[in-house]
């Protein structure tokens, strides 16, 4: 698997939460080949599925990696001089200094390319001067006329950033969506390293829909599914300048392994010991109360499901420079690997017991 | 059809007391369908059958409103209390609110000493005309809702509570009207929605439905210094695409989008950037649902003198009865 090439083809498409069928689709033709079965669900997750070759009932892990990425939506439709703009509001959690002068695509009845633009500096009354934009200050450009845009164009179309994949030097790349394709990269090579083992449980592997805004596959596929243990995977603070020394960590420096009240101290544990069978070094992340990832509604499913919680480091979070160190990803594929692989039919008692005994 | 809105908007019901909604609304809707049941949180569900062909689909109006509840009767009789869902101070000076017992109470604050400023809640009281708290006809834990008559006026409807008791008319009127259906519909008026939207996520979880349809109010754009928001009073019904707390489905959004059309049914695309209703609850639920929402838009929202259209309430009821008139392809 080349990570990059991988990388690259899931950055690049677009996958605003709640409108997740194009990322989907890349998803399943990437998957497809190491899986023996695949399909959407009703709310737009995808959930592939890998039979383990222990005697049935076989446990079942659930791998969750959420698919959708933060994005934009048409507000409103303005005519300004007979041209057509678009007011927008945010869909997930955009930080909005970085919004003037993105490039963006806008879904409407065809794709549209398009700008985000505002008044530039020169042209701004002296109070506003160096102040952040607000919403009401920017709008998105087709570059079309008013009533071109009105037929191409509808209240609540999607607005996905459009960024291409780069090189940084080494091993570092910067996009969009990094968050959380770094993730969905590292399940596919997971399920490549998975081709040459074998592993006695079922994989459910899950890209998840709408956690940029609640979290909602998580929650939806963990019920459906009702697995007997849960990973979830996403991207976590990468170090850099002006970041605090807890709990960011550096680009390249291996998985974050989270601990914390949505994880199983005992899946915590055991994905330290696998990662210690392969020689990887790994960080440990704290969180004291919300994840901030799938991690804290897969917990909470059902009857409660034990989780555990892999990291990728990342810098400039929700930008569309985003940027990680693929061999996180590489690393973060060959743990959760080796993990299934050793997963056996002592495993859900090992993890019982290990809540049971006192110190 | 104004006899039953004002006779739905003018009960009481605050989040939480939705007993006498229930009892109002029952008879209404039970000539319409299949079984009617009320569950233990105090949702009222009713089930009219499809033919099989269907989905089960989940309706979602809320019979709850806005009310305060009192926290603290002082010595000489008057009432502190506190918010029931989303009410504002502004909202509450020299209106009047009525209790269970049809005690009614004036609201007032400390005095102002900038009139220009609005005090917070907690410096607001309930004059219900005691003297002590020996007299006092109300105690700490009873709630009240707004008092304000319904009117009127031309195609404009103005009551309390229409947030959401008009969705709970386009519900009982769909169902009157709505002549045959391949879907197994349950109609929930369901309780404690301004809290948290918590009776229609218990009532998603018992009826686990394919699809979830909220019927409830949304803000508008078109009255003096709005939020900027593309829908207007008179416009037609609102079909939501997105509110704070959730993206509505896609293939729903386009399905709704698509029987309007055919049937001339006017209606406007709903971005809403605060607030969220019933469908949110139900979309999260189990193994997830495809959730929507149609939306009555309304002036003045959580104030006592809420402000629809009598055309898109009449346009919201037509397009739901389309809806559910035909298969409904994801």
């Amino acid at each position: 698997m080349n990570t990059y090439k991988t990388l690259k083809t899931l950055t690049e498409t677009p996958g605003p939460s709640g409108f997740e069928q194009d990322i989907a689709a890349v998803i399943t033709e990437m998957w497809t080949p190491y899986v023996d079965s695949i399909a959407t669900d009703r709310i737009g997750s995808l959930i592939a599925i890998k039979h383990g070759s222990g005697p049935e009932p076989r446990p079942r892990l659930l791998l969750a990696a959420h698919m959708d990425e933060i994005a934009l939506m048409v507000k409103q439709v303005e005519t300004h001089n007979d041209q057509g703009f678009l007011r927008i509001t945010n869909v997930g959690g955009i930080d909005i200094r970085h919004l003037y002068g993105q490039l963006v695509t806008v879904h409407g009845k065809r794709d549209l390319s398009g700008i985000v633009g505002s008044l530039p500096g020169k042209m701004l009354p002296p109070e506003r001067k160096d102040k952040p934009f607000g919403w009401e200050d920017l709008c998105v450009d087709v570059g079309l006329p008013a009533d071109e845009v009105e037929k191409l164009v509808s209240i609540g179309d999607f607005i996905s950033f459009r960024q291409p994949l780069r090189k940084l030097q080494g091993k570092r790349v910067t996009g969009k969506a990094l968050d959380n394709r770094a993730s969905v990269a590292a399940v596919t090579a997971c399920l490549h390293y998975l081709q040459n083992r074998t592993h006695a449980w079922d994989v459910i592997v899950v890209a998840t829909s709408q956690e940029e805004t609640r979290l909602l596959g998580a929650y939806t596929s963990a019920y459906a599914q009702r697995p007997d243990a849960a990973i979830a995977i996403d991207v976590t603070f990468g170090k850099g300048p002006g970041t605090s020394d807890a709990n960011t960590f550096e680009l390249g420096s291996g998985p974050v392994l989270d601990l914390g009240p949505n994880v199983h101290p005992g899946m915590l544990k055991a994905l330290q010991d696998t990662a210690k069978s392969l020689e990887m070094k790994v960080n440990i992340g704290t969180h004291s109360r919300y994840s901030g990832t799938d991690a804290f509604a897969l917990q909470v499913a059902r009857e409660g499901i034990p989780t555990g919680l892999i990291g990728i480091p990342l810098r400039y979070m929700h930008t569309p420079v985003e940027s990680i160190d693929t061999a996180d990803v590489e690393r973060s594929g060959r743990l959760m690997g080796e993990f299934i692989a050793n997963l056996d039919d002592k495993f859900l008692d090992k993890l019982a017991e290990g809540m049971m005994k006192e110190d | 059809m104004n006899e039953l809105i004002k006779k739905l908007t003018e009960a009481y019901g605050p989040s939480g007391f939705e007993d006498g909604m229930r009892d109002l609304i029952r008879p209404e809707i039970e000539p319409y369908v299949d079984e009617i049941s009320v569950d233990a949180m105090g949702n009222l569900i009713a089930v009219k059958k499809g033919d099989g062909s269907g989905l089960k689909v989940m309706l979602a109006a809320h019979m709850d409103e806005i009310g305060v509840m009192v926290s603290h009767v002082t010595k000489e009789g008057f009432l502190r209390f506190t918010n029931i869902g989303g009410v504002y101070p502004h909202t509450l000076m020299g209106g009047r609110v009525q209790f269970a017992n049809g005690t009614i109470g004036v609201v007032h604050s400390d005095r102002l000493t900038d009139r220009g400023k609005i005090h917070p809640l907690n410096k607001f009281f309930i004059d219900v005309g005691a003297t002590s708290r020996e007299d006092c006809p109300v105690g700490v834990g009873d709630a009240a809702g707004f008092v304000r008559p319904f009117i009127a006026q031309g195609s404009r409807l103005t009551a309390k509570s229409m947030d959401d008791r008009i969705g709970c008319v386009v519900a009982i009127e769909a169902m009157k009207k709505l002549a045959s259906t391949p879907h197994d519909v349950y109609c929930v008026f369901s309780v404690q929605e301004e809290v948290g939207t918590r009776g229609a996520m218990v009532s998603a979880n018992g009826i686990s439905p394919d699809v979830g349809i909220a019927l409830d109010v949304t803000g508008v754009g078109d009255v003096p210094e709005a939020r900027p928001m593309d829908v207007s009073l008179g416009k037609g019904a609102a079909i939501k695409v997105k509110d704070a707390g959730m993206i509505a489905h896609v293939g729903l959004v386009k399905v709704m989008k698509q029987r309007a059309e055919e049937a001339n049914i006017p209606y406007q695309l709903e971005v809403l950037e605060g607030g969220s209703t019933d469908a949110r609850s139900i979309q999260i639920s189990n193994a997830g649902s495809a959730a929507g929402c149609i939306s009555i838009p309304c002036r003045y929202v959580h104030s006592p003198s809420e402000t629809v259209d009598a055309r898109d309430v009449e346009a919201s009821i037509n397009l739901l009865v389309e809806i559910l008139s035909k298969p409904i392809a994801l």
